[in-house]
């Protein structure tokens, strides 16, 4: 059985904080229905003592109830009180008020002498016990109530048969309110707890961000071996930021969907700027990492064919009923005719491949290069075909 | 190029061996080092007395934070101009700072060249911007736009086709010069359309601003 099941039909009573408190809730309800019930049985009892063969018996068992419901609700109220010997008498004033029925109303009667009342202990097991001991009580309550009746009739079939059924529906949904609640308490800790570790992890990092900057600042400008500690200091730093920057956003559950600026952040490096729109950019899983995996071989072939620290800048802008990936870069562009003299050869150029794989996803490419002008990659998709 | 020692500069930033760094660079470049702070509070506390022509601020700083400042720098003496300059670059922190009125924007890593240079534009008045910071606000105008025209955004600004143009191309990657030679534009009218693009949005921030007082009740006070 797993633990949560474990805990839904356990015999054990409330040990923490949130389901103690809902047990609270419940014993206060539980104590208006007490007075409900005693009202009950004394009205009938007021109706019917005359032909009572020991009246005054049966109105001291009344007083007792009625003394032990105030004491119960009292009891009941504070968690600490609500140990073994408090239900353990509850029950034993109900099933003595039970057993007296005979003796104060003789015989040829119909009604138990506390009637309903002995409902509140039964619900009070229920709610401490659970369901378990709902049915505990239930029994116990039931079959002293058939043991001493003289005849069974269809009514007493159905109060017995419904006490039977409530004590354990009534356990089991205490269960599972103090189950909820507990969970819903340990959730609402959990997110303060992941705020707080956010919001301190936003510090740190912030704090190293700035070293890292000032080391490759001033390493570059030092010169010689620092010029080289400041260089992956500012490696670092550009993964730091991206990092930072993307874990502060609320992470949304996509479903089947992936942020593309996040995979595009990716990306970056000291000498690639991204430039993305602010806001997560959800697109198809697969969409997403296939475009991502584009602007990545575009980038590779800055680095190869302008310079390995070449800059270059990915742009991703919205643009309503479309949006575009744009990659740049300032080196000295493809010149006019390449690409066509590389298809005529039969040699698929890279960019042939690119566009290949940009059709695939039904968007299109345009590419403005010449000397001069660098390389310019705009990859623009419909949202429909999404 | 303008008299670089004129420049009356206040640099904010929590992390001692950066604000020293970023007075001294500033310094020996001739430039007036008016007021440093460490945090919101001393930032502009010192701001009236030192009259800074330009404050270099770093977004993460003890409250009140970089966006916070500069919004009250800015209604102190809306001439004074503010260049971020920040360590984690987040992005939504740049763009409300920038929807306060800064008009420039830098992270950290940037070269103590790129530093100067931008500090010298900014104070002329010009915006600085990253192609990063020009790609958050063409995605601002875009949710301006798509936002639900509601009874609190009946006049949300819009770009000029020819303003998107230029941002996108700064987004790109290129600079000034290169924008206006593709666009057949002069570099002034180049640097009017980015300043443009930000004015609006300033703008807007503050008609909201001011909209959001009315309805909570706020001017009742005054």
């Amino acid at each position: 059985m797993s633990p949560v099941l474990g805990d839904l039909f356990g015999f054990r009573p409330a040990s923490d904080a949130a389901a103690t408190a809902v047990e609270d809730t419940m014993y206060r309800a539980l104590g208006v229905l007490r007075f409900v019930v005693l009202l009950n049985a004394i009205g009938l009892y007021l109706l019917n003592h005359d032909g009572f063969p020991h009246a005054q018996v049966g109105a001291a068992v009344l007083v007792v109830m009625s003394l032990w419901t105030a004491v119960a609700v009292w009891a009941y109220d504070v968690a600490r009180r609500r140990g073994v010997l408090l239900l353990a008498i509850d029950l034993a004033v109900s099933l003595g008020a039970l057993l007296l029925t005979p003796y104060v109303k003789g015989p040829g009667w119909e009604s138990t002498l506390p009637g309903f009342w002995v409902m509140g202990a039964v619900l009070a097991w229920a709610i401490h016990y659970r369901w378990l001991g709902g049915l505990v009580a239930a029994v116990l309550v039931n079959g002293t109530d058939l043991l001493i009746r003289p005849d069974i009739t269809r009514t007493t079939y159905g109060n017995v048969f419904l006490l039977l059924l409530g004590g354990p529906i009534v356990g089991f949904l205490s269960a599972l309110l103090q189950q909820m609640s507990v969970e819903r308490d340990r959730a609402e800790r959990a997110a303060a707890a992941a705020a707080e570790r956010q919001r301190l992890s936003r510090v740190v990092h912030d704090g190293v961000l700035q070293v890292l900057a000032l080391v490759q600042r001033r390493g570059t400008e030092l010169g010689g071996e620092a010029a080289e500690l400041g260089k992956l200091a500012g490696e670092q730093e550009v993964a730091l930021r991206t990092f930072v920057q993307h874990d502060t956003h609320a992470r949304l559950d996509l479903g089947g969907e992936r942020d593309l600026g996040e995979e595009l952040s990716r990306l970056e490096t000291a000498s690639v700027s991204i430039a993305l729109p602010g806001e997560p950019f959800p697109v198809p899983a697969a969409v997403a990492l296939e475009v991502a995996d584009i602007v990545g071989a575009c980038l590779s072939n800055v680095r190869h064919h302008v310079g390995a620290d070449a800059p270059a800048w990915v742009l991703l802008e919205d643009l309503g009923a479309t949006w575009t990936v744009s990659v740049r870069d300032d080196g000295p562009g493809i010149p006019e005719g390449r690409l066509e003299d590389a298809v005529r050869d039969g040699r698929l150029g890279v960019a042939q491949s690119i566009q290949g794989r940009v059709a695939d996803l039904g968007g299109t490419s345009e590419l403005v290069t010449g000397p001069g002008l660098g390389t310019e990659w705009d990859f623009t998709f419909p949202k429909a075909s999404q | 190029m303008p008299d670089k020692t004129g420049i009356r500069v206040m640099v904010v930033d929590d992390h001692p061996m950066w604000r020293e760094s970023v007075a001294r660079d500033l310094e020996e470049a001739g430039m007036n080092v008016v007021a440093t702070a460490a945090n919101g509070t001393e930032a502009l506390a010192r701001f009236p007395a030192a009259r800074p022509d330009v404050v270099v601020l770093d977004l993460q700083i003890p409250g009140p934070n970089g966006v916070e400042v500069t919004a009250e720098v800015i209604r102190q003496n809306p001439a004074a101009r503010v260049l971020i300059l920040s360590a984690s670059g987040e992005q939504r922190d740049v763009l409300d700072a920038v929807k306060a009125g800064a008009t420039g924007y830098l992270i950290k890593s940037a070269s103590r060249q790129e530093l100067l240079d931008a500090l010298l534009r900014v104070a002329e008045g010009d915006t600085v911007f990253t192609p990063g910071l020009a790609g958050l606000v063409l995605g601002e105008y875009r949710r301006l736009m798509e936002a639900p025209a509601g009874p609190d955004s009946p006049d949300a600004p819009q770009l000029t086709e020819r303003e998107t143009e230029v941002l996108r191309l700064v987004a790109k990657g290129l600079s000034y010069k290169q924008i206006a030679e593709r666009l057949v534009l002069s570099h002034r009218t180049v640097q009017n359309h980015v300043q443009n693009t930000l004015r609006k949005l300033q703008l807007h921030n503050r008609v909201q601003l001011v909209r959001y007082a009315i309805e909570q009740g706020l001017d009742d006070e005054v």
